[in-house]
């Protein structure tokens, strides 16, 4: 179903490691164009990019890192970027600094080299350098480095040329690059580390960078290395000294020290080849913006807007084209059925109509949303305001194990559930992606309106109508927050990740970047989440369909009913065949388990139906109500559900369609975004059974009390 | 000002504060700890060592991994030497001083060592430590105390007192956490402890001592708070903020 991965083996191997805002991805485009591959890294919800190019005649093959601040081990992020670049030392690792903050990207650059990767370096974001007044000597950093230096304007695709013939360079010739120069104490201590390492796996290449490691006590290498025979547990045990020892001389922490020592290669590498420094005032237009747009009392008020447009923009802009859509295939369904008889090949005819037709429709309904909502989310990013509107947001998020980032893909999920998962993207930490996540359904999406427009007034009061319907949001929210605080507290417990975030200056973003994101995101979602969607609905078109029912049982009942016109006929067949059908069965089959929430069968089929997509609840009931027993059909459906359900019923009937069983779109897209079956499947099962349990509890106490 | 160091550091419970002059007393004679020596040492089940271990490492005072080795980190190091001089002195003083029998005294000295308030055991350390310790303290050494306690430097103390708890707390003075820094206020890094994973990221951006932090604004409710250094800006969340100590 997924191409496959075919690296060419003679091709060049080139990843691009960078610091998160430095325009990794950005150069990544602009080196590979259009041909990639996004994909996740095996069993994390790291982001995994490939692509290729071709250059005087050669095939290279591009892997965009994930972007990490250093190459540690306590983010899933540095432990793929570390792997990938040990484990699969590519033939050029370039690697990509914001030019703008050049003594911090440094330290990867210092990292890199240490590693002993054959090294580039691209300076990004030149043009905002220069015009901030800053200008280097780039054959003197070239010179002190050892290794190529480029400037690149990746977002332009400036420089891309450059780069690309530079690349081929050091493919030929690997330069040298000198190792960080990390001062006498350090040097020798990992020299001396370096040297019990001899007898153990570790390449030689990596000795000195797997010795600073060790020296870390790093979480990763330190178990690794110390089960490599004698060498690695005596190589351990003397970091274990020297560590000690440094501490003590210096009286400071390890890592402090050596992050010291790699920030003095790099602020020494600055201040010898600035020629011009940049102006101080390089960021003052941005910082006044910036009074503004987070100030004290204007912040929130600013932000809620913002949210509220990207919110408006996505759903009521998304709803014409959506329409369209629907349109277009309700029209496609007709003229194929009005050209296919309904007697040459039935089921065939049912299977195009009803399940294909109705499954490709259901993958691209969703399509006007992620389009317009990604366009939204690189707007947000892309100026800079995504790391704004974190700030603003943290606190209130962060109560509940969650980050600033979680608000606008749970407030996206107020529209729709599949793009709030895939707009999880924007959290750069996996278990904050992984909480907001799972409990984004809770937040009642569109589709889940036109249930409660059925249900709302059927069983309250018109006074009560409204609050009801507040209510039902409500309970989804705060359902959705405690259980974050809950999930963060079991399954995804653990460490507290980091929240130190940059806020770049204000940028004006691109059309092409933001395009390039959206069309990316729009695509993935088709070719990955697409199939899975598609698949389940023409299962889910099978078990509503099959087996027919008997159609002497449709003769017969059609005469007890004594119908007459052909249009109530015909939804007596439908109904007739429902009930016959594999989930009919089903649906009374179980009818016993959710007797006691106060449902019968006909609402499990509904329930069941509501798997697909949640407003074929209302269709679904639709059928299955014209199977009254009573003659008299003219009665609406909610009257109809009203007399045979008591309010109390009705509340637990809400609150399950609330929380429980995600849409299967929700699930395809949980599973694509998390990388694993098994969160979709906790998502799945852990809201059903908390959705059975808050019905039964709601029922039977109801009961209990004398509602109903 | 005093008070504001008291602040800066998360308070340890008993057990822990325990724990800690445990492993520093172990780390004398070898370089790690081992589960096992501590449990056996304080005479308590290794889950429950373990589980104190946890805690200690997530407050960024110990190393300690799946291999089961534990080594206390500097600000570990400094906080156990703390507790275990405050034992050793309390323990001295009541023997010394108010000629207690040796058991007693070091029973007092361990009920004492936890529960004084931090300011109040300090103040009476460095009393005692200076009656003890003070080489060239003159005759009227009491005056000399008080003056030093004033934190008003060596001038007014009148004689170059050399007490590494005199000494700190004059230079600790000025110290407080970029979360106590008032809006438009600059600092300078001085010491940079939290968990791990999150002293490693503070460092990766830039957060090293000597680097001079500005604050520039808090969101609403005071937490994420918004820096600026060196020519870039961070927000961190009060707990992060809270681990790095300033000197203004």
């Amino acid at each position: 179903m997924l191409k496959k991965e075919t690296p060419d083996p003679g091709a060049i191997r080139i990843a691009i490691a960078g610091q998160p805002n430095a325009g990794k991805t950005s150069l990544f485009n602009a080196l590979t164009g259009s041909s990639r591959n996004v994909g996740n890294y095996p069993g994390v919800t790291v982001e995994r990019r490939q692509g290729k190019y071709r250059f005087e005649g050669k095939q290279y093959d591009v892997v965009d890192l994930p972007g990490t601040y250093s190459l540690s081990s306590f983010s899933p992020e540095e432990r793929v970027a570390q792997k990938e670049l040990l484990d699969n030392m590519a033939d050029v690792v370039v690697v990509v600094v914001d030019s703008t903050a050049l003594t911090r990207s440094l330290v990867l650059l210092a990292q890199v080299i240490h590693l002993g990767a054959n090294t580039v370096l691209a300076l990004n974001m030149s043009d905002e350098a220069h015009a901030a007044g800053q200008f280097l000597d780039l054959d003197l950093m070239e010179e002190l480095l050892g290794c190529p230096v480029v400037e690149t304007e990746a977002h332009k695709r400036v420089g891309a040329q450059k780069l690309k013939s530079v690349i081929a360079r050091a493919v030929e010739q690997p330069g040298e690059p000198r190792p960080p120069v990390l001062g006498e104490r350090l040097s020798g201590a990992l020299m001396s580390i370096e040297s019990m390492l001899a007898n153990t796996s570790v390449k030689r290449e990596q000795r000195n960078w797997v010795a600073c490691k060790l020296l870390l006590w790093d979480r990763e290498f330190t178990p690794l290395v110390e089960t490599q025979g004698e060498g690695g547990a005596e190589a351990v045990a003397q970091a274990a000294v020297l560590r000690k020892q440094i501490e003590e001389q210096t009286g400071e922490d390890i890592s402090v020290f050596v992050a010291e020592r790699y920030h003095g290669f790099a602020h020494g590498l600055v201040t010898e080849t600035l020629r011009q420094r940049p102006r101080d005032d390089a960021r003052v237009l941005s910082d006044a913006v910036d009074r503004v747009l987070v100030h004290r009392v204007l912040g929130l008020p600013f932000f809620l807007v913002v949210m509220y447009a990207i919110f408006w923009v996505t759903f009521t802009v998304g709803e014409h084209p959506m329409g369209w859509i629907e349109n277009g295939f309700a029209l496609l369904a007709d003229l194929i059925s009005a050209n296919w008889h309904v007697d040459t090949t039935p089921a065939l005819r049912s299977l195009v109509l009803d399940g294909v037709i109705a499954g490709v429709g259901g993958v691209v309904v969703f399509l006007p949303n992620i389009v317009l909502l990604f366009f939204g989310l690189a707007l947000l990013e892309d100026t800079g305001y995504m790391a704004r509107a974190a700030f603003l947001m943290d606190r209130l998020m962060h109560r509940f194990g969650l980050h600033g980032k979680s608000f606008l893909p749970m407030l996206t999920g107020f529209g729709c559930t599949v793009p709030g998962i895939m707009a999880t993207r924007t959290l750069e930490n996996e278990r904050d992606r992984l909480v907001t996540m799972l409990v984004l359904p809770l937040m009642s999406c569109g589709a889940r309106l036109p249930i409660w427009m059925l249900l709302v007034p059927a069983f309250f009061a018109p006074s009560m109508r409204a609050p009801m319907l507040g209510i039902i949001y409500l309970f989804g929210v705060v359902l959705a927050l405690t259980l974050a605080l809950l999930l963060r507290k079991t399954v995804l417990k653990g460490e507290e990740a980091p929240f130190v975030m940059e806020l770049p200056p204000y940028r004006v973003p691109t059309l092409r970047a933001m395009l390039t994101k959206m069309m990316e995101r729009s695509w993935l979602y088709i070719r990955k989440a697409g199939t899975v969607i598609l698949g389940i609905s023409i299962l889910m078109w099978f078990v509503t369909s099959y087996p027919k029912a008997d159609a002497h049982d449709i003769d017969a009942q059609i005469a007890a009913d004594r119908a007459t016109s052909q249009e109530e006929k015909g939804s007596i067949v439908a109904a007739l065949n429902l009930k016959e059908s594999f989930a009919g069965r089903l649906s009374i089959a179980i009818e016993p388990v959710f007797k006691p929430l106060g449902f019968d069968w006909k609402l499990v089929m509904g329930m069941i139906g509501s798997f697909a997509a949640k407003e074929v609840f209302v269709a679904q009931m639709g059928i299955v109500h014209s199977l009254g027993e009573s003659g008299g059909r003219s009665e609406s459906l909610r009257e109809d559900l009203s007399r045979n359900y008591s309010s109390l019923a009705g509340v637990s009937l809400i609150l399950f369609l609330l929380i429980a069983t995600p849409c299967m779109a929700t699930v395809a897209v949980t599973r694509r975004e998390s990388g694993k079956w098994k969160w979709a499947a906790l998502q799945f099962f852990g809201l059903t059974v908390l959705a059975y349990f808050i019905s039964l509890v709601v029922f039977q106490g109801g009961l209990l009390l004398g509602f109903g | 000002m005093a008070k504001k160091n008291g602040d800066q550091e998360v308070k340890l419970t008993a057990s822990l504060e325990d724990y800690l002059e445990t492993i520093l007393q172990l780390t004398r004679a070898r370089p790690v700890a081992r589960i096992k020596d501590i449990a056996r040492a304080r005479d308590v089940k290794a889950g429950s060592v373990s589980a104190a271990m946890k805690r200690l490492e997530s407050l960024g005072l110990i190393r300690y991994e799946r291999n089961e080795y534990i080594e206390l980190t500097v600000e570990g190091a400094r906080r156990a030497q703390k507790v275990l001089s405050r034992h050793l002195v309390l323990t001295s003083f009541f023997e010394e001083i108010l000629d207690m029998p040796a058991g007693e005294a070091e029973a007092e000295a361990c009920a004492m060592e936890h529960h004084l308030s931090d300011a109040a055991m300090d103040k009476f350390v460095r009393f005692f430590e200076f009656l003890r310790t003070c080489p060239g303290a003159p005759s009227n050494f009491l005056e000399l105390f008080h003056g030093c306690r004033r934190l008003d430097g060596e001038a007014e103390c009148g004689f170059h007192c050399s007490d590494p708890a005199c000494i700190d707390d004059a230079w600790q003075k000025n110290r407080t956490t970029i979360n106590a820094l008032e809006h438009g206020q600059e600092g300078t890094v001085m010491h940079v402890g939290t968990a791990p994973a999150i002293r490693q990221r503070l460092l990766d951006m830039g957060i090293l001592p000597g680097v001079k932090v500005k604050m520039e604004r808090r969101a609403p409710g005071g937490d994420p708070v918004w820096i600026r250094i060196e020519g870039y800006q961070l927000s961190l969340r009060r707990e992060e903020a809270e681990g790095v100590a300033v000197e203004v």
